[in-house]
């Protein structure tokens, strides 16, 4: 995957990626109860995954760009906070969010909140990265540059690790589910996810076995899709 | 880094341990409160970080004597709050008989005849009638009101700590639960025999007192008679302030000290770390754990990062696509497939620490390779000093991801380790243990962020240095 691809290489490839999905778990869902529940999981993966997605990309990119090229004190309490959310195991968090919250939406609202604030740090010190090799850049310049060559230049070339860590979210959010399963913090719902069929004491191996298939493909065709042209 | 550098540093980890306390704190606070938990703290009552109106005994013994002075069902309760209460409510219970009309006084006069049997001043067979009983405690308040002082009941009970003697016994007894700050004080540590015998005789009072079935046998050695001081200073800690008076600066000071979170913060103050439901101290239960999180973090650090930067090194190398191409995709299929489906696998037939050892090691190795693709695909630095230049964002992202694969190979595979426990007392509701184990996990993962902060510059200079 470090091969150059054209975007709509890439594009075609997790479309394609998805749309293989997608009917194999319509055609595999009446078959049985547990295919149908592999069905359902995929359904929440994707959505769930995409949700956090976007709930990180909009947390984020202006704490990152702002606690890298703005005023300290947001740098400062953006590392705090990291250093905060980042100190318990992040299955503990989960189980705290699954206790805490009365439904779905509001726990995926909460993962894309943590996955933003991770995310934030790591755009924050790539953006620092490139200032400090760059000679020409000011630091902290933020507000004395115009915003379009700010947003061109720096964080167009920061946004690397952010991405490869995007592509990662809905494996993350299934080891999460399925960490938070096998440790028996999951409150009892009827909501089928992956993380239950990986998680569960005594998982179906064909459902599992697809499940983690799909987690592994959805993210190769997520790392793909995200990759920017390389640098000579 | 010079001095003041290491000190800022030092500071911004202590400060980060306090909060990360707090936030360890409201996180156990919130899961114990999901819907169909059944283990509870004994501090669940108190609010978690703020008491807006603590009730000291002046409070709740003016309640009581309100609602047994009205009748009816609420008076049920009170009359037994009030006789829990004992002779701690007596200087806020007695003055005011005079200004309620003489049926409610004799009501209250007559809810205080348990205390009155408790402190052996008088039998139930005395106080049947209601007029009887207002006529007793008006006398005995004229007689003894003056006893009813601190320094004369500290002066009482360092002299049954120093020597016991019948009379001493029974001077206590007759002042009830007003005396039970000083006898709590007068506990004191447990190091020799004779701290046993004043365990021993302060014991008896206090169990008289407060009618708990606390046993401290006249064959007791050091260990037994420190359980007993255990038990009534886990006692205190969940009562003490139902037998002070909150006025003043301590009424200030309660609306933080009678909170979940102070009641945990003083048992760590006391040492130990607190207790634990099962009577260890959670001290002990991280020292055990200690040693094979450590093991699983450090082996899986260091197997796995070198193994990643490997990895990737041998990736980039590689002439051939196809091998590439495989080389990132399985990479990328390792760091996705959940931890949770090799735990799965491994727990039937090769549960164990080598397993864990393995698992934590690969897992790390995959995501740190896919990382590091990403950073050498835009730098033309080697893996190594790609490595180190990506420490401090890896930093702040690896730890809650490994400690999350610490926790889950542990409680697979039975390990003892710091993330078994932390996940079985937060379970549990066993706050002391979770604390302790959590807070232990939160130091090592600031310390792996702060290191990772602390390599990186030394490692791009020296790269820049050598390219130059």
């Amino acid at each position: 995957m470090n091969e150059p691809l054209s975007a709509k290489r890439r594009l075609a490839l997790a479309a394609g990626g998805a749309a293989l999905l997608v009917l194999l778990a319509t055609v595999l869902a009446p078959l049985s109860p547990q295919l149908q529940a592999y069905a359902r999981g995929l359904a929440f993966a994707v959505l769930a995954g995409l949700s956090i997605m976007a709930v990180a990309f909009i947390v984020a990119l202006p704490l990152g760009a702002l606690a890298a090229s703005g005023p300290r004190v947001i740098d400062w309490g953006l590392r705090f906070t990291c250093d905060l959310v980042g100190s318990l195991p992040t299955v503990f968090v989960a189980a705290v969010f699954w206790a805490g919250t009365s439904r779905i939406s509001s726990f995926v609202c909460g993962l894309g909140v943590l996955r933003g604030l991770e995310q934030a740090w790591l755009l924050r010190c790539e953006i620092v990265r490139l200032e400090a090799e760059d000679p020409d850049a000011a630091p902290r310049s933020l507000g004395r540059t115009p915003l379009v060559a700010f947003l061109r230049r720096r964080m167009a070339a920061a946004l690397g690790p952010l991405f490869v860590s995007a592509s990662f979210s809905v494996a993350w959010l299934t080891a999460l589910d399925a960490a938070v399963s096998q440790a028996g913090f999951r409150p009892p719902t009827t909501l089928a996810t992956w993380g239950v069929l990986l998680g569960s004491p005594h998982p179906s191996p064909l459902p599992a076995l697809l499940a983690a298939g799909s987690v592994a493909w959805l993210t190769v065709a997520l790392h793909a899709l995200f990759r920017p042209p390389s640098v000579s | 880094m010079n001095v003041r550098a290491a000190i800022r540093r030092l500071f911004g980890i202590a400060l980060t341990l306090i909060a990360v306390s707090v936030g360890m704190f409201w996180a156990s606070a919130s899961y114990a409160r999901r819907p169909g938990a059944q283990h509870a703290s004994p501090f669940a009552a108190f609010p978690v970080f703020f008491n807006p109106r603590p009730s000291g005994v002046r409070d709740l013994s003016t309640r009581a004597l309100h609602a047994i002075a009205h009748g009816g069902q609420p008076a049920v309760g009170a009359r037994l709050s009030l006789a829990r209460l004992g002779g701690a409510a007596l200087p806020y219970v007695l003055p005011a008989l005079d200004s309620l009309d003489p049926r409610s006084r004799e009501r209250v006069a007559l809810a205080l005849t348990p205390i009155a049997v408790r402190m052996e001043v008088a039998t139930r067979e005395e106080l049947t009638d209601g007029a009887q009983a207002v006529l007793f405690w008006t006398r005995f308040w004229q007689d003894r009101a003056i006893d009813f002082r601190t320094a004369s009941v500290r002066h009482l009970t360092a002299r049954l700590a120093e020597r016991s003697i019948a009379l001493r016994r029974e001077d206590l007894i007759h002042v009830d639960t007003f005396a039970l700050p000083e006898l709590i004080e007068a506990l004191g540590r447990v190091e020799t025999l004779a701290d046993v015998a004043r365990i021993q005789r302060l014991n008896a009072v206090l169990a008289h007192i407060t009618d708990l079935p606390v046993f401290c046998a006249p064959d007791a050695n050091v260990d037994d008679a420190r359980r007993v001081v255990d038990t009534w200073q886990d006692f205190w800690d969940l009562h003490g302030s139902e037998y002070s008076a909150l006025d003043g600066p301590r009424r200030l000071a309660a609306t933080f000290v009678e909170t979940q979170y102070a009641k945990w913060l003083a048992a760590v103050l006391r040492g130990g770390l607190g207790r634990t439901q099962s009577g260890q101290h959670a001290v002990d239960l991280v020292s055990e754990g200690l040693t094979t999180t450590s093991f699983l973090l450090f082996v899986g650090l260091g197997g796995g990062f070198p193994l990643g930067v490997v990895w990737t090194r041998f990736e980039r190398r590689s002439h051939r696509p196809v091998t590439r191409l495989a080389s990132a995709v399985a990479g990328t299929a390792l760091a996705a497939i959940p931890c949770a489906t090799f735990v799965r696998l491994f727990s039937g037939w090769a549960a164990g620490l080598l397993s864990a050892i393995c698992i934590v090691t690969i897992t790390t190795a995959a995501w740190v390779s896919r990382h590091l693709a990403r950073s050498t695909m835009s730098q033309s630095v080697s893996p190594i000093a790609a490595a180190f230049s990506v420490s401090a964002p890896l930093g702040a992202t690896y730890p809650p991801f490994v400690l999350s694969a610490i926790v889950l190979v542990e409680l697979a595979f039975h390990l003892p380790g710091l993330g078994r426990t932390a996940a079985l007392s937060l379970a549990s509701g066993d706050v002391n243990a979770w604390m302790a184990a959590s807070l232990s996990l939160a130091s090592a993962s600031l310390l792996l962020r702060h290191a990772a902060d602390l390599i990186r510059p030394r490692a791009l200079q020296s790269e820049l240095g050598s390219s130059s």
